[in-house]
């Protein structure tokens, strides 16, 4: 049998020249395939793959739908390959990231989005699991470019340099690598084998990193090509108020740090952290695990906090209490350490420049609250005192005593999530690149994002996600082991077969089975229609799951 | 959804089927369902063209075309013919619109299933007279625009309940299929073939020049008739129900509002049309239970 409706024999047109060579009955002696129904089709379908929301939505630009797939098909390596070509730290990002694929995800429409964090984290914890890593090699190119600083973003440039042969040194002012990956966020969301791996991985790429070297003045660098300047943003704001000096007053990041990089317990017993972002948060829930009593005092509503949303609950539910709408006026010192704050309740009133509304004092309104520690997280700002023109400094190179210069991650962005300091090195990779190589990097300009109306949701049965399992509360509080346990390998691989894959053709077969005109042709890894008789009926466009196909417009 | 589908064709393109046809889908998947030990029964209708025209064919399995009422009786003399040379095995199917099913051919089929002949009959509902112009039929819906049934006058019966009158045959297998659903209707096509004496399947067929709707929607609205229970997908073996496909809380009013041939319809008669659904479909479930 044939495998489609191509002909067994050739289609040949069938002339009877004379009566004798006709037969005794009209029975059939040739097929239709003479007929070319192509001819019938005033639009044409084309296989036209189009951007993902969760890739469109990832600032370092993941082939997110790819690596679900390559999960879906059970291939978590092959999963953690495709991540690495736009990101060298999934391990980090499955579990640190803010995940705003998750929130573009169109499943989110239908029932829940993907857990692409937790399939991200999946794939590289099977690497790591199985000591999969970056096979070792030397840099090719002559060229060498410095890095100042190795947290995302210059670990990140690092990889896509290093990739591509350069020789490349980071230069890092603290004992170990890693920036704020290593010093700002605590063990129990990201566990330093985590880390180490993937940075193991880096230094595979032939890329050599000098700790404990901070750089006092860029002139000691002249002897590279180029430098890429990410030293992140580690400056705490400060709280302006009467007291702020005295002791048991200490900024989040400082915290933290001590606490990551010493085991340093700064926490009293009764911890007050100002702030809503995620230094507030990861200062918390370290305060509590260090013993400490801890509420978070925070100027406007839960709404408006810029913590992850899952990491505000995941604090509450271990007992951090959150005061919201209150401002620390004072701090009250008693014999040279902070032993109560005054507050002030506020009231929001119409939106700020940043879109969030802004908040007000109700006066007369002041209480006191007992703290024997203040933790402040007011945003963090950038140290650029030993660049000679810092405030020209950006994600534009500028020639600083005739070597190129190049910024990226928190120091120039101000972005502040992991997944943007990535992006922002790999942004300044190709900079370099294209800088030392004398030639731009070819980038193709992505197809159009898939919106949920064009998803055949009717090829989909509804099926909850599948979510990390957490270690207990009870249990979690009383240290700093990690708290969501990664996906088993069957529940992700399950996970990512829920996965719509917008835009990009997994070849589920619909196009074919649904062609009346047989016109659809399976081969290896792709389709092809046969428009010789494809009629342009339209329903492979319509039935396709992820919008891969478009009806063009018939030229004739 | 991966749907686990035989490779094999037995059409060929260049069949001169209207863009977006579902009668030549469901005649595709039903050969995948059959494989090539099949003879095909044709009485007139739209397949009488679709099939090609002489010399040439668009079918890879033997086809007999014949005389409007005598589909099933034609399945059942080649049936004989083939048993009186010792072949068992080959399955010999009538396929025939509703024109020569619940019309022009219900007089043999009754026949034929009343002698309980080891046939399938497969009839493909579009609903009306397709080929000749969109006449009505006794499967038209109630107030359905045909040529013969203007929209100021449209049909005043309802469709001819096909299933119960097989029913009524006590023949050991009938089921309702879609082509929006081609693994359960090749399932239904198989468990058809294994069993002996007379089998009815009733496939409604989305026809874009007859239904008024755009080729492209031809899957999406047979899915929709499924779903909203217009024509929900079960079967009868041996006088047992079993719904096949659970329908969901879609209403009739999705189904029918994709579909020229019910613009006319206001509010009332949809909700008509609604309690008239969702009255069979209890009914169905009951049996089912």
């Amino acid at each position: 049998m044939p495998l489609r409706g191509k002909p067994t024999t050739e289609a040949e047109k069938i002339v009877f020249r004379h009566e004798a060579e006709l037969p005794p009955m009209t029975r059939s002696m040739g097929t239709v395939l003479i007929n070319k129904t192509g001819s019938w089709r005033y639009l044409r379908p084309v296989y036209e793959e189009k951007t993902p929301p969760c890739r469109d939505a990832c600032p370092a630009g993941i082939d997110i739908q790819g690596f679900v797939d390559m999960l879906a098909r059970g291939e978590p390596l092959e999963a953690w390959r495709l991540i690495r070509e736009s990101s060298p730290l999934p391990g980090v990002c499955g579990r640190v990231c803010p995940h705003p694929c998750e929130r573009s995800c169109n499943r989110g429409e239908f029932d829940e989005a993907i857990s692409i964090h937790a399939l991200e984290r999946l794939a590289a914890d099977r690497a790591l699991n199985e000591g999969v890593g970056e096979e070792p090699r030397a840099p090719k190119e002559e060229e060498r470019v410095a890095i100042i600083g190795s947290g995302p973003a210059g670990l990140s440039c690092a990889h896509f340099l290093g990739r591509e042969g350069y020789g490349v040194t980071v230069f890092e002012a603290l004992p170990r690598p890693g920036g704020m990956l290593r010093v700002g966020i605590p063990e129990y969301r990201l566990p330093r084998t985590v880390l180490d791996k993937e940075i193991a991985d880096i230094e595979a790429l032939g890329v050599s990193f000098q700790t404990g070297a901070r750089i006092g003045d860029i002139g000691e660098l002249a002897d590279y090509d180029a430098i890429f300047v990410a030293t992140g943003a580690h400056k705490s704001r400060s709280l302006n108020i009467p007291g702020e000096d005295a002791a048991g007053v200490i900024p989040g990041v400082e915290f933290l740090k001590n606490l990551n990089l010493g085991g340093k317990n700064q926490a009293g017993e009764r911890v007050l952290v100002v702030g809503g972002g995620n230094t507030a948060i990861d200062a918390a829930r370290s305060a509590l695990r260090l013993g400490a009593r801890t509420t978070i005092v925070y100027r406007r509503t839960r709404e408006e906090m810029p913590a992850i949303e899952e990491e505000i609950e995941a604090a509450l539910a271990e007992g951090v209490d959150i005061l919201y709408l209150a401002t620390p006026r004072m701090a009250l010192v008693k014999d040279g350490r902070v032993a109560q704050v005054g507050l002030i309740k506020t009231e929001l009133a119409e939106p700020d420049e940043t879109g969030r509304r802004r908040p007000v004092e109700v006066a007369g309104s002041e209480f006191m609250i007992e703290a024997d520690t203040v933790i402040t997280a007011l945003g963090e700002a950038p140290d650029l005192s030993f660049l000679p023109e810092h405030a020209g400094l950006s994600e534009e190179p500028r020639e600083i005593d005739g070597t190129p210069v190049f910024g990226g991650g928190d120091a120039f962005t101000g972005a502040g999530t992991v997944v943007h300091a990535i992006a922002s090195g790999r942004r300044g990779a190709r900079a370099i690149i294209s800088r030392l190589a004398g030639a731009g990097v070819a980038h193709e300009p992505p197809g159009p994002v898939v919106p949920f109306e064009s998803v055949n949701t009717a090829c989909f049965a509804r099926q909850p996600a599948v979510r990390m399992p957490e270690v207990p509360v009870a249990e979690r509080v009383s240290g700093f082991a990690e708290v969501n346990r990664g996906l088993p390998l069957t529940d992700g691989l399950e996970e990512a077969k829920r996965c719509f894959s917008c835009g990009v053709c997994n070849l589920c077969d619909n196009c074919l089975i649904f062609c009346p005109d047989i016109a659809v042709i399976r081969l290896n890894d792709s389709y092809e229609i046969d428009y010789d008789y494809c009629k342009g009926c339209g329903i492979c466009a319509v039935e396709c799951p992820g919008n891969v196909i478009s009806l063009v417009e018939e030229e004739r | 959804m991966s749907i686990e589908i035989p490779r094999e064709e037995y059409l060929f393109s260049g069949h001169t089927g209207c863009p977006g046809c579902g009668a030549v889908l469901a005649m595709r998947h039903v050969l995948k369902g059959l494989g090539d030990k099949t003879v095909v029964a044709i009485p007139a209708c739209c397949w009488s063209i679709i099939a090609g025209a002489f010399p040439y064919a668009t079918l890879n399995v033997p086809l007999m075309h014949c005389a409007f009422e005598t589909g099933a009786a034609t399945a059942a003399g080649i049936k004989a013919a083939l048993e009186i040379r010792g072949d068992t095995e080959t399955t010999v199917l009538a396929w025939a619109g509703d024109g020569g099913t619940f019309d022009i051919g219900l007089q043999a089929l009754s026949g034929a299933a009343e002698r309980n002949d080891d046939i399938i009959f497969i009839c493909y509902d579009n609903e009306a007279y397709m080929n000749t112009g969109i006449q009505r039929s006794s499967a038209t819906p109630w107030k359905t625009w045909t040529s013969t049934t203007p929209a100021n006058t449209p049909k005043e019966t309802p469709k001819k309940d096909i299933v119960a009158t097989m029913m009524a045959h006590h023949i050991p297998y009938i089921a309702t299929g879609s082509v929006a659903y081609p693994a359960d209707l090749i399932a239904k096509v198989r468990k058809a073939k294994e069993i002996r004496g007379t089998k009815f399947i009733h496939i409604l067929i989305p026809c874009p020049p007859g239904w008024r709707h755009p080729s492209e929607l031809t899957i999406k609205i047979a899915r929709l008739a499924v779903l909203s229970r217009v024509f929900p997908l079960y079967e009868i073996e041996d006088g047992n129900h079993r719904v096949t496909v659970e329908p969901d809380d879609t209403r009739v009013s999705e189904y029918l509002k994709l579909q020229g041939r019910f613009r006319h319809l206001d509010e009332t008669d949809i909700e008509v049309i609604q309690a008239n659904v969702d009255r069979e479909w209890s009914r169905i479930e009951c049996l089912s239970a």
